[in-house]
């Protein structure tokens, strides 16, 4: 099952992503980080992260492109921050896909998706600020807004985090009735 | 403590006329107030351009909303909601996003009351 959580800068996403995943019990935990550390900067938020995450038992794996060859351990709960990393590194770096960069970040949730038992994916709104980017940039935010509709379509629970406060947009769980049948509910 | 946010030019300041009653004159300008201004004030907008002013300053905010809850509980803050764009190239203006989403999440949490503006539309998004 998939969860989107996204949000703007400081919302509070990755704190709730956490909830989000330590919710779901005793399960081995991963997490995928895709922040390429290339400066004092972002390895400070790299810092940041990792102290949050102290104490919650996760496992952390590198991933700055080719998430599909990503493995983990088979009913896992995975965390995977962020696609706006994820994105940029795809677009930009050596390796990255470049053109293919939609399909390479949908194939690699669907690999992970596959394996493990949860799986809640943090994103990024970086859509409304009205500046008029130069070409690469505002390719940048279609190939992002399209992952994240894209994501947001197969997942199972759509959360936006606003200053710690989750917005369930979309929220499509199986649940046991007393029958013992499983039933769709949409909220 | 209320927090109101919103994106610029939502209504978030007519909202707080129309729906706590507040009058222009009783409402402070965060762009020009100063630290203390906001232990004394019933309602402070543009609350990200005082957090501005204050990161400008080099003012540790750690301790604001504990402060806040002694010295001023009824406090109305009105921001703008920042943060939903590309992340900027500036040093400075990517600091000052960040510390405006940290601060308005500890905000958001010791508040009573968070109320979203979009097109002049308040929703309350908590109500404790």
């Amino acid at each position: 099952m998939i969860t989107l959580v996204t949000g703007g800068s400081g919302s509070g996403k990755s704190a709730y992503a956490e909830d989000v995943l330590t919710g779901f019990g005793s399960c081995e935990r991963i997490y995928i980080a895709t922040m390429y550390p290339f400066d004092e900067e972002s390895k400070k938020r790299v810092e940041r992260h990792r102290r949050m995450r102290a104490e919650k038992n996760f496992t952390t794996i590198e991933c700055y492109t080719g998430l599909k060859h990503v493995q983990v351990p088979k009913g896992a709960c995975v965390l995977l921050e962020c696609m706006s990393n994820l994105t940029a590194n795809e677009m930009f770096q050596e390796d990255g896909a470049k053109e293919r960069t939609v399909e390479a970040v949908l194939e690699g949730i669907e690999a992970l998706d596959a394996q493990a038992a949860e799986l809640v994916i943090v994103t990024n709104e970086i859509f409304s600020d009205g500046i008029e980017y130069e070409e690469e940039t505002r390719r940048y935010q279609k190939y992002l807004g399209e992952i994240n509709r894209e994501t947001a379509r197969r997942a199972c629970q759509v959360t936006e985090v606003v200053y710690g406060i989750p917005l369930t947009y979309k929220n499509r769980t199986e649940k046991t009735d007393r029958t013992g049948e499983i039933s769709d509910e949409t909220e | 403590m209320q927090l109101i946010i919103g994106g610029a030019f939502q209504g978030k300041k007519e909202y707080v006329k129309t729906m706590q009653g507040f009058e222009e004159k009783e409402m402070t300008d965060g762009a020009d107030a100063s630290y203390e201004d906001i232990f004394s004030c019933g309602c402070l907008y543009h609350f990200h351009e005082w957090i501005r002013a204050r990161l400008l300053e080099g003012r540790d905010l750690d301790d604001l909303e504990k402060e806040l809850s002694v010295r001023n509980p009824d406090i109305v803050l009105v921001s703008n909601e920042l943060g939903y764009g590309v992340v900027p190239v500036d040093a400075f203006d990517r600091k000052y996003r960040e510390a405006v989403g940290r601060i308005c999440t500890r905000m958001a949490a010791a508040a009573k009351r968070v109320v979203r503006v979009t097109c002049g539309i308040g929703t309350v998004i908590k109500d404790a």
